[in-house]
């Protein structure tokens, strides 16, 4: 069964070109264009690897990085960030909020791939249900 | 090597107007296997052969002749030796092969190549400015987004030789609209660039003001000096209030030293920057008379900065109180403060900048700010979690009150006042957001904001 992988990226080139990577690498991609769908969408049915634009309209990605590192159902989910924004502070910011990696446009697509493929075999295993 | 580029040109062109090889080269006199040998780019050609080569197939004579595909060669080689493509494995040896068969492709890619060449060029250029110049940042945002498609497009059309037609079309024009987008806004980028130059050489009086406050951190150490003289003196039998009193002494004991002190420094050149500086640094006077550093820095502490709480513990207007804030010494457990103050048009009429905030010089600011709300509300105090495209988020304070002449029947005019703090220096004080709300999406200006669902847009950002 194909891992699947949640884009959020509301650039629709990068979006298709990305789609089209990783459709091509074996994966089942599915996109969300704007921070609040990510967010709904990762939590109903958390993905294998989240790729998630700090850009996003609605609710930026430092945000939904911040409100699904709180919430059990996506405990465990690997979070790569996107962004054009490459300065110190930025990655700074994405890693103390609980990115596993933070890759910067542009970026080479091979660079994608590899760090969807190997966090997606990395990624331990989900808490899919919380005991009281 | 240009020679290599023309048999493939004359290939490729005979086959588009539908000549075959025999009738070209009875056409031409000669014959077909020595056609096919030029064709093959194994035989060089005369001038005079490729002229007569040129008329056959309906086509300029320069188009043949390899002038401006040997430009393009070499670009292409030069892109080719890159040591950042290296890993992609591109076919230098099959370089005049592409320009020769798809002309098209070889000049985007060239294309594509400058505008990143001169799109880094300004990056680098605007390197250490970016930090503190909204516009800059999100224009180099724009860029690296558009390069970051245009990129993966490219790399897509060259790491996948099997693509299927309609799918290569679709990336072949993405690669088209991204680098028209691209060069837009580099274009966009030289035009601002231009004016900020400008703009720098011949600055506003407010803009000069500014420049003198922020060259003393907001802090003026000779005025705290004499004020705090003056602050035991504030006492007098008669009904008249503190800030007037206050006022009275500044203005009789401080105006010739704020005279001097502006004639002592360099930012301050023109006549009417020079009267704003008298009057903005007379208010300053004011504050400090009223509010003695130690005392208001202390109190301050205690009523965790809230402002309203400072104006009525000093008697002071809360526009001082805002603006006093701002001079408290800079210190890891004191927050910094911005200043604002804008009238009903929107405009701002005194500005002490916060750290990684800046208002837009030469465009509207975003209409969000709650600095340009307050008056819906006056005298009422404000908050505004705000949250930047970048990831900043601010929290803003802003409150509208009166000005000028009061009386039935009289038109009432406000201005605003507006403290800036960011998130973790806003924890310290009574302004700190609750953890449960969200904060509000703002932006710096429309042009640059990549919020496109935003309903308050009014012009397109600078990459569409």
């Amino acid at each position: 069964m194909a891992k699947r992988v949640l884009l959020a990226e509301d650039e629709p080139n990068i979006a298709e070109s990305l789609t089209f990577l990783l459709d091509r690498a074996g994966f089942e991609v599915t996109v969300e264009t704007d921070g609040r769908g990510a967010l709904t969408s990762a939590l109903d049915a958390p993905p294998d690897v989240l790729i998630l634009d700090v850009m996003l309209p609605e609710v930026d990605g430092y945000e939904v990085l911040r409100q699904l590192r709180a919430d059990r159902r996506a405990e465990g989910l690997p979070i790569v960030m996107l962004t054009a924004k490459g300065q110190k502070q930025d990655r700074e910011a994405a890693l103390e909020r609980g990115a596993d990696l933070f890759i910067t446009k542009p970026f080479a697509n091979s660079d994608i791939i590899a760090a969807v493929q190997e966090l997606s075999e990395g990624r331990p295993k989900p808490v899919t249900a919380v005991s009281s | 090597m240009p020679d290599t580029i023309v048999g493939t040109r004359i290939r490729q062109r005979r086959r588009e107007v539908g000549v075959g090889q025999a009738e070209l080269a009875k056409k031409i006199g000669i014959s077909p296997s020595y056609l096919n040998l030029i064709e093959w780019n194994k035989r060089r050609i005369s001038p005079d052969l490729l002229r007569r080569t040129a008329r056959a197939l309906d086509l300029p004579a320069d188009l043949l002749d390899g002038a401006s595909e040997s430009r393009l060669l070499e670009t292409l080689t030069e892109i080719a030796h890159l040591p950042a493509l290296e890993p992609l494995g591109v076919e230098r040896e099959h370089t005049a092969e592409l320009i020769g068969r798809f002309p098209g492709w070889a000049k985007a890619v060239a294309a594509m190549a400058r505008s990143e060449r001169e799109a880094r060029a300004h990056a680098n250029i605007l390197s250490d400015r970016l930090s503190n110049d909204p516009f800059l940042s999100e224009t180099v945002h724009h860029m690296l987004t558009r390069i970051a498609a245009v990129r993966s497009a490219a790399d897509i059309l060259s790491d996948y030789p099997d693509l299927p037609a309609d799918r290569r079309e679709r990336f072949s024009r993405m690669v088209h609209e991204e680098s028209r987008s691209l060069s837009d806004v580099g274009e966009a980028l030289a035009v601002y660039l231009d004016k900020a130059e400008e703009a720098d050489r011949v600055m506003t009086p407010l803009d000069e003001v500014e420049a003198l406050f922020e060259a003393r951190d907001n802090h003026f150490s000779e005025i705290e000096a004499a004020a705090g003289a003056l602050s035991d003196r504030l006492t007098d039998p008669r009904p008249i209030p503190r800030s007037t009193l206050a006022r009275t002494l500044a203005e009789q004991n401080l105006t010739d030293p704020i005279a001097e002190l502006i004639d002592g420094q360099s930012q301050v050149t023109t006549a009417a920057a020079r009267k704003r500086a008298q009057k903005a640094l007379l208010n300053y006077a004011v504050g400090a008379i009223l509010m003695p550093l130690n005392a208001f820095g202390e109190r301050a502490v205690a009523l965790r900065y809230d402002a309203e709480a400072l104006a009525q513990a000093f008697s002071a207007e809360i526009g001082s109180v805002c603006h006093r804030l701002t001079a408290l010494p800079r210190r890891n457990d004191v927050p910094r403060f911005g200043y604002f103050r804008a009238n009903a048009a929107g405009t701002i009429i005194e500005m002490l900048g916060l750290d990684g905030l800046a208002l837009p010089r030469y465009a509207s600011a975003c209409p969000l700010w709650v600095l340009y709300r307050a008056q819906q509300a006056p005298e009422t105090m404000i908050r505004q979690h705000a949250s930047f495209p970048s990831g900043q988020r601010f929290v803003f304070v802003a409150r509208a009150r009166h000005t000028g002449v009061i009386g039935f029947g009289k038109p009432r005019h406000y201005v605003t006042d507006m403290i800036a703090m960011s998130e973790a220096d806003a924890a310290r004080t009574v302004y700190a957001p609750e953890p449960t709300t969200r904060a509000e999406d703002v932006g710096p200006t429309c042009r640059l904001c990549p919020r496109r669902s935003c309903v308050h847009r009014v012009e397109d950002p600078l990459a569409e």
